[in-house]
């Protein structure tokens, strides 16, 4: 570039610096990205962010490369705005952390120029379409690939029993395995019930089987077992290790949520009922709008902190946190996907950009903590009441929407916006130059008038207020919250507000630091939507381009009146006074009515979460609080599709949305990731060996067509979770027996290619349901709330400490335990039990001595291991060798072989049946599914 | 899984648009540095001992934790500034709102600091006695946090983490080392006499690790759960009952050979039999001659505070024997939220710190300090690293209104002592009054990566796979301060 060219482009950059007049950009000389720009990146970039090198994953060298930016997330380049254009924050930043290039000469100002003209004038780069097409947000990983039913390969009929057995056999010839002959008959009821209920069959249910000779014996067993009740028990706690379900809010002062049991309950429900898994997903995404509240517990399920400090930026961490656990929850749970390491910058893996995060955020942004009354199901008599109350109700409504038109018609003009309200008021108004603006409060919905914030928007769209100076008639005196300089520092909410020292009134300025085009005004009493009160109902906002040159650019004239809940009857006063007495008469009647039909309707509390609609979204810059980025809209990942909705879009209709992509047949990650939770709680190991990862991360399936083959059998069988899981139960595949077969083991230790049903020890919860079903001590009571294996000492803090002793009120299934964060129960704590504190999708499976000596000594072994010795007594008399043969009947669904026969016997003699008892409670057998 | 091959079967793909970027960059990572470490454990026993990564300078870890916030300002971070400022508003700050509110002046300390040995350190009359090691330790007065809320901030100790859910640092060095003692747990914590801390079962907990790493809790007044024989047994019939069970159980092999997981459990038990005779035997601190009692003020008593100082002081005891008995990580807590509230059963001194302090000093120090010099005099601080901690400091003002200090994650002071620590030496330092860290700031991720570095692991190499990410102790963050390290 020549000094003359030089020069010629400064005076440019300068005019742009200046100005902001369209006008002057006409007469700009064009600049060309290869000759004037690519050069000064090439000096001081492109050692970096280059051919060799791509720190953060930035390279600019190439189009491509530009337009895609780098792991922040951040688009480089805003054309048209320089000021607003990540590259040029970058390289002029004062902070040495941040400014670019971190080490070596900075830009020089002509160089800043130069680029800054660049932008102003639009930031044309070579190729720019074939770039962004090159760009088109795809991916070839697999689980993103639309489902594709594969054909079920050909066998005869002798060799493949079922599509499973068909996909299994197919694999498992590639690799020179083969399947195991069937399991006995025993180890095949016993496996089924311990799988399917967490329970061993009982004796009825055994003999039931063991003498069926009809040749679909086990078919019509796999039906029993799936209608069974104990099924939903079993399957409801496997869902909720995966959506992080416990009973008390966690974090330090961890208080009991004796209500969350009803979503436990719904799942229980849900799963015995088989209902439909896309509307499984669909009613605990957004039960509210489906007859479905309950279900919503999915939401606030996880853990939440109850402890909020004054300090803005840590409470808006936590809020951060608590919408992270909703949208990793339903990322990991329904789409198989880590969605939280989007959070602070695009996932380094899988396909989801940070962006993505936050429109996934967005989607929950209106939902919050805490307890809300449930809607009644009324008997039929309420109900008929209810109806005719509603009927009631409507006709006073109607009548009432008729004089409301009568007193709109009185003074007030048709197309009014709407009334103002405390969370956010956005005034536009055609751009016009101001040195000065002030918000005048002329009356309020009670007190001195609140602002969080006054924000005041150039023609950029960028808000300048907080370069502003700001006066103000008085501020209210006494509260470090409440400050003047809070009303333009960018931070929003009660606890960074100013209030006038005068009731009903007051007056802020703001003088910005040099006379500027503005278009958009944003005002707000409370961002975060706690508060209500205080709010300026009655004002005027004026701007001055020059000193005390004030006129209005915007008020609450030109909005509809506040009615708000305050008062409801505000119209009445435009009324004549005959249709004003109706009026009062009718919104009397309407109150009492609603009131009748809450009190008929409002079920008990239950821990779910409150909805209200929410303010904007924006993409946090390395997901910080304080660095908000552009307004993201509600919606879904990008790479598979959108969901189209706007900003400002209603807050169930959001969740509703989310919900309808997510349970779509169309959505590729839904049904697999569904079959393979359904195939890993089965056999102990997936498909895909991390259920909760179908990223890059995670592993492969090892049969690929039969995942999709499952997949897509599950769509067109309406979602039927029981059918896929029949399936899996009538294959030869899972009746095979477990022996190891060693030629086999060498190829395939794992048995992940299933040459064998692969053994595994039970979980926590069917250890201990087992123990008091065999027992005869369970107590088969369902839902409601749960029992606890902790004495609870409540002080502000919560203090849990494992029971000792327990009672029949403790012998209960499991996932009716009182489930608390933080803190393990003294026996079955040991056995890898969850505690809600995250996502689990696999258990692990421990062995330790601990386990041991719990199982062996805890107060509870001995408890039940004496009631199963009592059993035997009662049930098979004195005689060893028939207590024998009951308590392995009981514990192993099988009786005793010669030699385990004559040693029971021996032992039983010599130290009783409760030592016994507390024996096979101990043995491998027991706590293993074979 | 291998994660180097989970990582070139990623590089293998052909992704295009995000995925596809940056082959290059990522394969040059790859050669230079944090290949994942995952150990290898043997499910037959999750605890036999591993290789560090590098040389340990440390072979074990005691952990002391204060729980509810100790402040800076009256036991180690000496401040003469204040002495000059007492009472006037600190400069900078005026209306500044912290956890509980409003603050009000500075206010000095009402300890008086003294120097201590060779190095001179300037130790507070609260802590007497631990001065008296001042030679042995190796301060950190500029570690920093980033909440100032108990729960969150004890779990970021405790896990690395604010969030719940997370493994504790002891799990994940019992997960990369394992045990050198077949017949105690690996990794013990031992609750204070009053209770457990506040975030309680994060602190031992084993999150997403497997449960086999968890920590073992109990006391030297509550011993382990379900180690005692029920005394519905006899010790003939519990032992046949042993060896029934090992009977069934090698039967039941015989017919399914060659599995790993019912080989496992055959010696979990056979472990257990063993702790059933060598956690007892630890617990009982009933054999320890009476000067020792006397050095540690286990011999104390007769009042509330001297009765739980003696029963703080055998928790201590415990410690040592744990210690000497090769268990890999120790947990100490002093400071309970079992009764009383803030401040009166922990460090949580918010209105009046005084006269809590003294009775929480009295409790503390002693005790303490005749550990760090119990296990001195036997050798153990060779090989032993000692960590004292706690989750954040506290204000150098008093709060409005109240006799106490706030909550202040800004600065604050924890010390080490023992293997390959730098001794008698004082790492970082806050600003004049105390309040924020002002020279060599440092994390607690930072302080996470030099414990596990003086174990001989790299802290971006340990590491687990769980949701989708391999998971640290030290999150993405943290870095060895090589200014503690002898």
């Amino acid at each position: 570039m020549n000094a003359q060219r030089l020069q010629t482009f400064l005076t440019a950059a300068c005019a742009v610096a200046l100005s902001t007049s369209p006008a002057t950009q006409a007469a700009e000389p064009s600049l060309d990205f290869v000759k004037d720009v690519r050069p000064i990146l090439q000096k001081h970039c492109f050692k970096c962010h280059g051919e060799k090198e791509q720190k953060h994953r930035l390279r600019l060298d190439s189009t491509t490369g530009i337009l895609r930016g780098g792991e922040s997330g951040e688009s480089l380049l805003t054309p048209g705005k320089p000021g607003e254009s990540y590259l040029v924050k970058r390289i002029t930043s004062q902070d040495e952390k941040e400014v670019m290039p971190p080490d070596g000469a900075k830009l020089s100002t002509g160089e800043v120029a130069v680029l800054q003209a660049w932008i102003q004038s639009g930031a044309a780069l070579p190729d720019m379409a074939a770039a962004r097409e090159s760009l088109k947000f795809k991916t070839d990983h697999w689980s993103f690939q639309p489902v594709q039913r594969p054909a079920v390969p050909a066998f005869p009929d002798s060799q493949a029993r079922n599509g499973i057995d068909a996909f299994v056999l197919q694999k498992l010839r590639e690799k020179s395995l083969s399947l195991s002959p069937p399991a006995d008959r025993a180890t095949l009821i016993r496996r089924l019930y311990l799988v399917m209920h967490g329970m061993p069959p009982t004796l009825q249910e055994t003999a039931a089987f063991q003498n069926d000779s009809h040749p679909e014996a086990w078919s019509r067993m796999v039906d029993r077992v799936l209608a069974s009740p104990r099924y939903g028990e079993r399957w409801a706690r496997h869902w909720m290790d995966v959506v992080r379900y416990a009973d008390t809010n966690g974090f330090e002062t961890n208080r009991q949520r004796t209500t969350a049991w009803h979503y436990r309950d719904w799942v229980i429900h849900s799963l015995n009922e088989d209902k439909p898994y896309d509307q499984f997903i669909r009613e605990q995404i957004a039960g509210d709008a489906l007859e479905a509240e309950e279900a919503t517990g999915f939401l606030t399920a996880g853990p939440y902190d109850i402890v909020k400090s004054p300090d803005n930026n840590l409470t808006a961490m936590q809020r951060q946190d608590e919408l992270a656990d909703m949208v990793n929850t339903t990322g990991t749970a329904f789409l198989g996907l880590t969605m939280g390491c989007a959070r602070c910058h695009n996932h380094k893996f899988d396909p989801i950009l940070a962006r993505d995060y936050y429109a996934m955020q967005a989607v929950f942004a209106g939902v919050s903590y805490g307890e809300r009354a449930l809607k009644k199901k009324p008997d039929p008599a309420t109900g008929q009441q209810v109806t005719a109350l509603h009927s009631q109700l409507a006709a006073a409504e109607a009548r009432l929407e008729g004089l409301r038109q009568i007193a709109s018609r009185h003074p007030v003009t048709a197309a009014l916006r709407p009334p103002v309200n405390a969370r956010l008021n956005e005034e536009t108004f055609p751009a016009e130059d101001a040195l000065s603006v002030r918000f005048t409060c002329l009356a309020t919905t009670g007190a001195e008038p609140c602002l969080d914030e006054l924000e005041i928007y150039n023609e950029a769209g960028v808000n300048i207020a907080p370069a502003g100076k700001a006066h103000a008639t008085g501020t209210f005196q006494g509260n470090p919250i409440h400050r003047l300089e809070h009303i333009n520092d960018g931070k929003t909410g009660n606890s960074h507000s100013w209030i006038s020292n005068t009731s009903g009134s007051g007056q802020i300025q703001i003088d910005l630091p040099a006379k500027t085009r503005i278009q958009r005004i944003h005002w707000s009493r409370d961002r975060e939507g706690v508060f209500q009160d205080r709010l300026a109902v009655n004002y005027r906002i004026e701007a001055s381009p020059a000193p005390e040159k004030w006129h209005t650019i915007a008020s609450s004239d030109q909005r509809q009146p506040y009615q708000g809940a305050q008062d409801p009857a505000a119209f009445v006063v435009h009324l004549p006074d005959l249709e004003a007495a109706e009026a009062r008469k009718l919104l009397d009647e309407s109150a009492s009515l609603k009131s009748r039909i809450a009190t008929l309707t409002k079920g008990e509390n239950a821990w779910l979460p409150g909805f209200s609609q929410p303010g904007p979204t924006h993409r946090l810059y390395r997901g910080e609080p304080a660095q908000p980025r552009e307004v993201i809209a509600p919606d879904a990942l990008s790479v598979i599709g959108t969901l189209g909705l706007g900003v400002n879009e209603p807050e169930q209709q959001r969740r509703l949305a989310l919900a309808n992509w997510i349970a779509s047949p169309q959505n590729p990650l839904t049904a697999r990731v569904i079959a393979n939770r359904l195939w890993h709680y089965i056999f102990g190991t997936g498909l895909v060996d991390t259920p909760g990862d179908f990223g890059a991360n995670g592993g492969r399936p090892t049969h690929p067509e039969l995942l999709d083959w499952m997949a897509g059998e599950l769509v067109t069988h309406g979602w039927s979770v029981k059918h896929l899981q029949r399936l899996i139960l009538l294959s030869d595949t899972f009746q095979q027996a477990s022996t190891p077969r060693p030629d086999m083991a060498v190829l395939d230790s794992d048995a992940r290619f299933l040459w064998r049903f692969p053994p595994r020890r039970l979980e926590a919860e069917a250890i201990r349901d087992s123990m008091l079903a065999v027992s005869g001590a369970l107590d088969l009571k369902m839902g409601g709330p749960g029992f606890y294996l902790m004495d609870v000492v409540e002080e502000n803090v919560m203090h849990y400490f494992p029971k000792e002793k327990y009672t029949p009120a403790e012998y209960r299934r499991m996932v009716y335990l009182f489930r608390i964060r933080a803190a393990q129960d003294g026996v079955f704590g040991s056995f890898d039990c969850p505690d809600g504190g995250s996502i689990i999708s696999r258990r692990s499976r421990s062995n330790t001595p601990l386990q041991a000596l719990n199982l062996f000594n805890s107060s509870f072994s001995v408890q039940q291991a004496g009631l199963l010795a009592e059993r035997l007594q009662a049930e098979a008399g004195p005689d060893p060798a028939a207590q024998t043969r009951l308590a392995f009947q009981l514990c192993y669904a099988r009786l005793p072989d010669v030699f385990e026969d004559a040693r029971s016997r021996d032992f039983i003699q010599l130290h009783g049946s409760h030592a016994f008892a507390r024996a096979l409670y101990n043995t491998s057998e027991f706590l293993f599914v074979f | 899984m291998n994660p180097l091959l989970d990582r070139r079967r990623f590089l293998g793909q052909t992704l295009t648009g995000l995925g596809g970027i940056a082959l290059t960059h990522l394969l040059a990572q790859d050669q230079a540095s944090a290949t994942p470490v995952r150990p290898l454990i043997n499910p037959a026993n999750p605890n036999a001992p591993r290789s560090p990564h590098h040389p340990a300078r440390a072979k074990r870890v005691l952990m002391i934790f204060c729980s509810g916030a100790v402040s800076q300002i009256d036991t180690f971070d000496y401040k003469p500034a204040l002495i000059q400022h007492h009472g006037k508003p600190m400069p900078g700050a005026e209306g500044l709102v912290t956890f509980q509110g409003e603050q009000g002046n500075l206010n000095r300390s009402p300890w008086e600091f003294r120097p201590y040995g060779q190095c001179g350190k300037m130790i507070s009359d609260l802590v007497p006695h631990l001065g008296a090691h001042a030679d042995e330790m190796c301060f950190i007065h500029s570690l920093t946090g980033k909440t100032n809320t108990h729960g969150p901030g004890e779990n970021f100790m405790a896990t690395g983490f604010t969030l719940d859910g997370f493994p504790s640092m002891g799990a994940w060095t019992n997960y990369a080392l394992g045990s050198e003692n077949d017949n105690l747990p690996a990794y013990v914590a031992i609750p204070d006499p009053r209770g457990a801390p506040q975030s309680a079962g994060n602190f031992w907990g084993s999150g997403f690790l497997p449960a086999a790493f968890q920590g073992t809790d109990f006391n030297a007044n509550t011993p382990l759960r379900n180690l005692q024989r029920p005394p519905v047994f006899s010790q003939p019939t519990d032992h046949a009952t042993r060896q029934f069970i090992a009977t069934l159980n090698r039967h039941q092999m015989e017919r399914l050979p060659g599995d790993n997981e019912l080989a496992a459990r055959l010696s979990s038990y056979e472990l257990a039999a063993r702790m059933q005779l060598s956690v007892p035997e630890t617990a009982d601190i009933s054999s320890e001659p009476a000067h020792i009692l006397k050095m540690y003020g286990a011999d104390q008593g007769g009042n509330p505070v001297k009765d739980l100082k003696a029963a703080y002081a055998r928790n201590c005891i415990l410690a040592r024997r744990l210690v000497e008995k090769g268990v890999r990580f120790v947990q100490l807590f002093n400071g309970a939220y079992q009764t009383g509230g803030e401040g009166v059963s922990n460090w949580d001194g918010h209105k009046t710190l005084q006269e809590q302090y003294v009775k929480h000093g009295e409790v503390m120090d002693q005790p303490t300090a005749a550990l760090l010099a119990d296990l001195k005099q036997r050798g153990l601080l060779e090989d032993t690293l000692v960590v004292w901690c706690t989750e954040f400091g506290r204000m150098p003002t008093f709060q409005k209104g109240a006799s106490g200090r706030d909550h202040n994650p800004k600065g604050f002071t924890a010390w080490m002592a023992g293997a390959g620590v730098k001794r008698g030496s004082s790492y970082g330092a806050t600003d004049e009054f105390g309040y924020q860290a002002a020279v060599d700031t440092a994390t607690v991720y930072d302080f996470h990566a030099t414990i596990l570095h003086l174990l001989g692991l790299d802290h971006e190499r340990l590491s687990f796979y769980h949701n989708g990410i391999e998971r640290r102790l030290t999150d993405v963050h943290g870095h060895v301060i090589q200014g503690l390290l002898a």
